[in-house]
């Protein structure tokens, strides 16, 4: 049986009086690579902050790696973390970060730094804060990963790089987990970013889960149906419809079902997991606001 | 963490460093001359009765010669500068720098928690602080000592000749540069993260630290041990301010800058009081004569008439007890200051 490597039950976080994250429960299976998308501002860097334990929730409770995130250097070693811009010491040399990294962690794989480090053409010598956005990137991951953790969370790790530096940063850390078999969770506004990375995807909006699953399950449970104008109030139970367009004639629809679309008056499409990010994200689609309005459409 | 903390602070260790041996160099090359003066002035040794008039003499002869007069004001600028310098660049951007510059996050996600992380901080950097300060403030000791032997002999007159409960010499000698090392720092420490910005931090850190310092010896300091009063014949002052105004010189202020028979006690207030004790400064009737007022029979006729003078002070005797207080209340506040950071570094910040 698989373990959970990150189980939440109705987390909450609360700053002042917004609610930054809100009745978040799930369950993300070990071994993955986990995208978390939304919108900015929609709870990820929260959500991915309760889990390594920089911060406490309001509500709800959540643990890691099957223990609770407490901060105990035990529970530090096993979950990696790069934050978002990928933060390094501008003022210390590369070698200063492998030393860091090697005295403040028990578990500290110099070959693995050592070997990346080199492979990423970087001088020991150089001071961090010369560093490209790309190569700082890089040296934030070599931490967090010769470090050895068995989960590794990513906040936003390629929001500020150039399109061949992120490239370069998900490969990289792809061969990494392929070497080592580490559960990753890593954020993204952009679902392009992650879709050739992740098989497993969380949709966070508006500080709640709208969506969450393995990529291959996403796709298959979501299709995009067209026909003859039709309220989707009619649809049979089962389907829930994500997204909704209609023309005088015709609607298209972006459902959610578990069961065979069987109605032969629908043309039905597969959708691409960009696709299906989007109409989630799309605050148009948002629930209360999803509610039959074909009546009233002329 | 150790190695990391050291490996973060080799810059700031080295500057204090060199800063310590310039001190050191610059009050190596001149304390040898001051003792030979002092050798040269005779106090060693001295017979009872001149103690005095030879201990001024060698204090005239420095503050007038003005080199050793700087040095010493120099020194305990020094000494007085440096734990608010340590407050604002060691203490504030401890924590506000890796907030601001986010490298908190890196640092505080290795296998090490974020109360080890601060421990080790606090405690080695917060005892680099403390060791440059005392040791600042020990080398100045060793410079000044016969500068403090001849006040101890009673030489006065100029500047130069501070008691040891003076402000500037209590706070620059003995312990105490020990607790505001301590205080200064962790004031910083704490200013940075709560504000969580470093050169604010540094701002507020500053103008709390020179409240504190100014507030100690006004207002505080006087007050830690209950201060003795005694009332002593104006005939037995031998070292007084006197004023006298109004109407053909009818009123007076009379003033005692030493008590008699008491060398280095912390003269706090003193002040004329009438035959019924009430304090005053209606020179008797008796005394008014122009003749009187500004000649030596005054002293006289003003302790027939029941002037006599009250004075309130701490004895030299609490010198050590007020050191070990004072400082004890700076090294309280510095703890309480750390374990509010440790609080608030584990509940609030990340």
């Amino acid at each position: 049986m698989m373990s959970a490597v990150i189980e939440t039950s109705r987390l909450g976080k609360q700053y002042h009086r917004t609610w930054a994250l809100r009745d978040c429960t799930l369950v993300i299976p070990e071994g993955r690579v986990v995208g978390l998308v939304g919108p900015n501002g929609a709870g990820k860097t929260t959500l991915l902050r309760l889990a390594t334990g920089q911060l406490t929730p309001t509500s709800g409770t959540i643990s890691v790696l099957g223990e609770p995130t407490a901060v105990s250097p035990a529970q530090l070693a096993r979950v990696g973390f790069v934050a978002q811009d990928t933060p390094v010491y501008p003022r210390m040399r590369v070698a200063g970060h492998l030393r860091l990294g090697a005295w403040l962690n028990p578990g500290w794989d110099d070959e693995l730094a050592q070997r990346r480090i080199s492979q990423l053409g970087l001088a020991p010598k150089q001071r961090a804060g010369s560093l490209s956005g790309g190569q700082r990137a890089q040296l934030a991951l070599t931490l967090a990963l010769a470090k050895r953790p068995e989960l590794l969370i990513l906040d936003e790790p390629v929001a500020s790089l150039d399109p061949l530096a992120r490239r370069e940063f998900l490969r990289g850390l792809m061969e990494a987990v392929a070497e080592h078999g580490t559960s990753v969770v890593l954020s993204s506004h952009l679902v392009t970013d992650l879709e050739r990375v992740c098989d497993y995807l969380i949709v966070l909006v508006a500080s709640r889960v709208r969506a969450a699953g393995e990529v291959s399950a996403l796709l298959g449970s979501h299709h995009r149906l067209s026909g003859p104008r039709r309220d989707p109030g009619t649809l049979p139970a089962g389907q829930e419809v994500i997204e909704e367009s209609h023309t005088d004639r015709q609607s298209t629809l972006l459902v959610r079902t578990d069961d065979p679309i069987r109605d032969p008056a629908w043309t039905v499409k597969p959708v691409s997991l960009e696709e299906l990010v989007i109409a989630y994200m799309n605050p148009a689609n948002d629930i209360p606001a999803r509610r039959p309005r074909l009546g009233v459409a002329s | 963490m150790i190695r990391l903390t050291w490996f973060q602070f080799r810059a700031q260790a080295v500057t204090a460093a060199v800063a310590l041996a310039a001190f050191a160099v610059l009050l190596a090359a001149t304390g040898p001359h001051l003792a030979s003066l002092y050798g040269a002035s005779g106090i060693t040794g001295c017979p009872a009765a001149s103690c005095e008039h030879l201990a001024s003499n060698f204090l005239q002869q420095l503050y007038a010669g003005g080199t050793y007069w700087v040095l010493y004001l120099l020194g305990v600028v020094v000494i007085l500068l440096t734990p608010a310098i340590i407050g604002l660049f060691w203490g504030a951007p401890l924590i506000a720098r890796e907030l601001e510059t986010g490298t908190s996050a890196l640092v505080w996600n290795q296998s090490i928690t974020r109360t080890r992380w601060l421990a080790v901080k606090l405690t080695l950097t917060g005892m680099a602080a403390m060791a440059v300060t005392e040791g600042l403030s020990l080398m100045q000791a060793w410079w000044a000592a016969p500068i403090g032997r001849a006040v101890g002999h009673g030489g006065g007159g100029t500047n130069l000749a501070m008691g040891r409960f003076s402000s500037l010499v209590f706070a620059t000698h003995g312990i105490t540069p020990l607790g505001y090392a301590a205080f200064a720092f962790t004031l910083g420490v704490t200013a940075g993260a709560v504000i969580r910005r470093t050169v604010p931090a540094m701002a507020i850190t500053l103008a709390i630290f020179a409240v504190v310092q100014i507030a100690m010896p006004l207002w505080i300091r006087p007050h830690l041990f209950p201060a003795r009063h005694t009332v002593i014949s104006v005939m037995s002052l031998d070292n007084v301010s006197l004023h006298q105004g109004g109407v053909d010189g009818r009123s007076f202020t009379l003033g005692a800058l030493n008590i008699p028979g008491q060398p280095g006690a912390w003269l706090l207030s003193s002040g004329a009081i009438n035959a019924a004790g009430q304090a005053t400064g209606i020179t008797p009737a008796a005394c008014t004569k122009p003749s009187v007022l500004g000649g030596p029979s005054l002293f006289p006729c003003l302790a027939r008439n029941g002037i006599r003078e009250a004075i309130t002070y701490q004895p030299a005797s609490r010198y050590w007890p007020f050191q070990w207080t004072e400082t004890g209340i700076y090294l309280v506040l510095a703890l309480a200051l750390a374990g509010y950071c440790f609080r608030r570094l584990n509940r609030r910040l990340s």
